[in-house]
């Protein structure tokens, strides 16, 4: 076998399973919402209703791809794989155990914002190229939303970056191995990463630029067929992004208190890493399921106002911890 | 309405008379509109409706906005106009109760009550005891699943989703109740001239029972859901303020009226069946914006929950219904009925000419005063406060279309 | 309730409002009838200030069969009384808006004058409210509905 066609079917397969685990989290979604309402959510097909998502995507796939008249046909065709791509390029620096990375950066957490930093850009192409008041109102709020909260959502990655020493995403992990998990050191910095992190993936109570009590739909009105398909699961794939940078820079990644690593290595690490990631994805869709959603000014006013400011604040109490107490936190450099 | 270009979309759609732009300026804006403008920004008027998730029904708001705030609001009704004043002036008296059903679908019982009443001033009739009593129970029941409706509406509205199916949990137990000893759903014809037309059931008295047992710890678990949460009161508190002169120049009654400072209540001021009778308190809010009406309408709740108890502890025995005759005729006159339907006084203006059909029939919708109300304010709040505003005032357009 | 015919008549000569038929013993309550011309005068008399009938419940019309009466239903929530005002209007006359003196009246007349074939005047927004534009005034008793029976042999 050639080594091209090796890197093309790894590529595939990883692609695959990136797929693959969006489905599986609308799958969940509707299991965990469906329980929070009393309701049951899909049980026809397959066991417990397992493979409703399938033969959901096999039936978005088999739509009519419907393209209103007048959209802006470029932009409109262009805008879910903008959407689309950065939220699997995402994927790239997340440690999934001490070996399964598929760049393992030195600026690993950089890398990953900036990514994540592109997806307004095509959610406003969506509500720009849809030529409808509904998707433009949606796609402003977006741009809003996103760009005042990639702020305090950086910043509040930073103190266990400050404790670690190091941006790269498996060094912090490694750093919680010595010592404690950072959520206990870094409680606030987590409960404000929690709060950027559902506005920057546009969850409940945040969920503005698709609020469909009052915009419909927001930037994706007017995507039918796979198109909207792939602006759904870039939605879920955002949020496992999220998920798994909360449980990396705060829960300990792969790793698990009192348990020595090298028991962990080979298939026990990415099991823990992802039963952790879904269990944070669970507190998304909880919060999901019970709270109303925020007013656009009032989310700006939390940002601006509370977050950032917090976030600094605790920033700098982090940094002079540190400098004073050199090795409360075991790994502080 | 200075420049109407529109930023986005379809510029030729939007009608040739200008939004409807009222010279009265309600007292209770929220925030003045901004004027600023210092770099060329165009205002878009956007068609929200009659196919929208928060419309309630097929309301159609045309609302011209500057970014997010509304600067002019139109509602546009109609959409569900079926005439069921004119088709009343064509049906026997025993027939109009359909009609009226249809009025404003989620309380039919008060609907037909309000007619029935009318048609009772007109004839005189002495109603039984037994079946005013049945009448206040099947009232009171009916506004507890309107109104359990509302609640789970109006959270929707704000974005929640769970309360909703909580509050239909507890409705789906009362609509059975009410199919029990109806027959029906919700187009339950249940109240005629001269009493009810059926007895209540030993089944439907062990549904309500049961229904008594849990009502209480439910509607706490509601309060806290959506009442007690700080999003929900930041997205309430404040927000489409319908003060006590706004509210009554505009027509308001009911829940909205008593939202604003204003406590009249038909069932205590103007009573009707055995409303006299029963022990219960009024719930007044001052503040007049979507957290008073929303505390106003849980209060209203458990009022309704205690009248069922009173009713079902103390139903006098009795006939259901007077001896009237199959073919009404009553005497050539007019009279006005009302009852406190869960959205406020509606009331029905019968003119009879002494035929046995209506000369003309006037149903007194108050969803309509609540929407031109609410359209007033409008201007200079959000769009997201406008779906907000429209859930708190509880329309229902099948009433306010007729 | 009712009102007396002393307090109606103090509003009325307070604002200077004359030529009013008062019926009082109508099953209905009191009943003013006004020509078309003093309806604002005399709605304004009995608004008061502060203390008269400045809630109106309802405005709607019935057609005699010789005129459109309109009704104006008033309340007052101070005195908890209640009274209404008759105008008798010719068939397709002009209804001149009192919604500067009951904003409440804003839809109740765009509907009542699309009801009656009445044009509406003074009303910031004229509009049909329920029918669509150039449908016949529904409520009129000249206007006929098909009877089941034609429904069912068309």
């Amino acid at each position: 076998m050639s080594p091209l066609l090796i890197v093309v079917l790894r590529v595939l397969a990883a692609v695959g399973l990136l797929l693959l685990n969006g489905v599986v989290l609308i799958y969940m979604l509707r299991k965990v919402l469906g329980r929070l309402h009393l309701r049951l959510g899909p049980t026809e097909l397959g066991p417990a209703g397992m493979f409703q998502t399938m033969a959901d995507v096999v039936k978005l796939l088999t739509k009519e791809d419907a393209t209103p008249g007048s959209v802006d046909r470029v932009l409109y065709f262009l805008a879910p794989a903008i959407v689309f791509v950065p939220s699997l390029a995402a994927y790239a620096a997340i440690p999934f155990s001490n070996k399964i990375v598929a760049a393992d950066l030195d600026m690993g957490l950089l890398f990953t914002f900036a990514i994540l930093s592109l997806m307004p850009l095509g959610i406003f192409a969506a509500g720009w190229a849809s030529y409808n008041k509904w998707s433009l109102l949606g796609s402003m709020r977006s741009i809003a939303q996103q760009v005042s909260y990639e702020v305090p959502l950086l910043l509040a990655a930073l103190p266990p970056v400050m404790i670690a020493g190091s941006m790269n995403l498996g060094d912090i992990v490694r750093a919680q191995h010595g010592s404690v998990w950072f959520i206990i050191p870094c409680l606030p910095a987590f409960v404000f990463f929690l709060i950027a992190g559902l506005i920057e993936s546009n969850q409940t109570p945040f969920d503005l630029s698709e609020a469909e009590s009052e915009l419909v739909a927001g930037f994706a009105t007017e995507y039918s067929s796979m198109k909207f398909g792939l602006l759904f699961l870039s939605e879920f794939s955002n949020v496992f992004i999220f998920a798994a940078l909360m449980v990396t820079l705060f829960l300990g990644g792969w790793s698990l208190p009192f348990v020595d690593p090298g028991l962990l290595a080979g298939i026990g690490a990415p099991i823990i890493f992802l039963v952790k990631t879904y269990l944070v994805i669970f507190v998304f869709m909880w919060i999901r399921g019970t709270l109303p959603r925020v007013r656009i000014d009032q989310l700006l006013a939390i940002g601006w106002k509370f977050l950032l400011p917090a976030t600094l604040l605790w920033i700098v109490i982090t940094g002079v911890a540190i400098k004073t107490g050199q090795g409360l936190f075991g790994g502080g450099s | 309405m200075t420049d109407p270009r529109h930023l986005a979309g379809h510029a030729g759609w939007l009608t040739p008379n200008p939004p409807h732009q009222v010279d009265f300026v309600p007292t209770s804006l929220t925030r003045a509109p901004t004027g600023v403008d210092t770099f060329d920004t165009e205002r878009m008027v956007l068609n929200m409706g009659p196919q929208h998730p928060s419309t309630h029904g097929v309301l159609r708001l045309l609302i011209e906005m500057d970014g997010e705030e509304v600067v002019a609001a139109e509602a546009v009704a109609g959409y569900l106009h079926r005439g069921i004043e004119k088709l009343a002036e064509h049906r026997r008296y025993n027939a109009v109760g359909t009609l009226m059903d249809r009025g404003d679908y989620m309380s039919g019982i008060h609907n037909e009550l309000a007619f029935a009443l009318a048609a009772e001033k007109l004839m005189e009739v002495e109603v039984p005891r037994r079946a005013q009593w049945l009448r206040v129970l099947m009232s009171e029941i009916n506004r507890i699943a309107s109104h359990l409706v509302w609640y789970g509406t109006f959270g929707l509205d704000t974005g929640a989703m769970g309360q909703f199916l909580y509050a239909v949990r507890d409705r789906e137990v009362l609509l059975d109740i009410l199919e029990d000893v109806t027959g029906q759903r919700m187009m339950f014809n249940y109240v005629r001239p001269g009493g009810v037309v059926a007895d209540i059931t030993t089944s439907a008295v062990d549904k309500i029972q049961a229904f008594l047992a849990t009502i209480d710890m439910y509607l706490d678990e509601h309060d806290a859901l959506l009442g007690g949460n700080e999003i929900f009161q930041a997205r309430t508190r404040g927000i489409g303020v319908l003060d006590k002169e706004t509210a009554t120049a505009f027509g308001l009654t009911g829940a909205n009226l008593r939202a604003s400072g204003l406590g009249f209540d038909v069932r205590r001021d103007r009573p009707y069946a055995a409303y006299d009778e029963m022990r219960f308190s009024v719930p007044v809010a001052e503040e007049g914006d979507c957290y008073a009406r929303y505390l106003v309408r849980m209060g209203e709740l458990r009022q309704a929950v205690a009248m069922v108890r009173q009713c079902i502890d103390g139903l006098p025995e009795g006939e259901h219904t007077a001896k009237v005759a199959k073919v009404l005729r009553p005497p050539a006159g007019e009279a006005y009925a009302a009852v406190e339907s869960p959205r406020g006084e509606l009331g029905v203006h019968l003119v009879s000419d002494g035929t046995e059909h209506p000369y003309r029939m006037r149903y007194r919708p108050p969803a309509l005063y609540a929407l031109q109300a609410a359209e007033a304010i409008l201007p200079g709040t959000m769009i997201a406060d406008v779906v907000v505003i429209l859930g708190s005032v509880d329309v229902v357009l099948g009433e306010i279309d007729r | 309730m009712r009102p007396d015919t002393a307090t109606v008549d103090r509003f009325l000569s307070h604002a200077g409002v004359s030529d009013v038929e008062i019926d009082s013993a109508s099953m209905l309550g009191v009943v003013c009838r006004v020509a078309p011309a003093q309806t604002k005068q005399m709605l304004c008399a009995l608004k008061g200030e502060g203390d008269g009938f400045d809630f109106l419940v309802d405005l709607f019309g019935i057609d005699t069969g010789e005129a459109v009466d309109v009704v104006y239903h008033l309340r007052s929530f101070s005195r908890d009384e209640e009274i209404y005002v008759k105008v008798a209007l010719p068939y397709g006359a002009d209804l001149a808006s009192v919604w500067e003196i009951h904003p409440a009246a804003l839809m109740p007349e765009r509907e009542c004058a699309e009801m009656f074939g009445l044009t509406l005047s003074g009303h910031p927004n004229p509009k049909h409210l329920l029918l669509t534009k150039g449908s016949r005034p529904a409520l009129l008793k000249s206007e006929r509905i098909r009877t089941a029976e034609e429904v069912r042999d068309r």
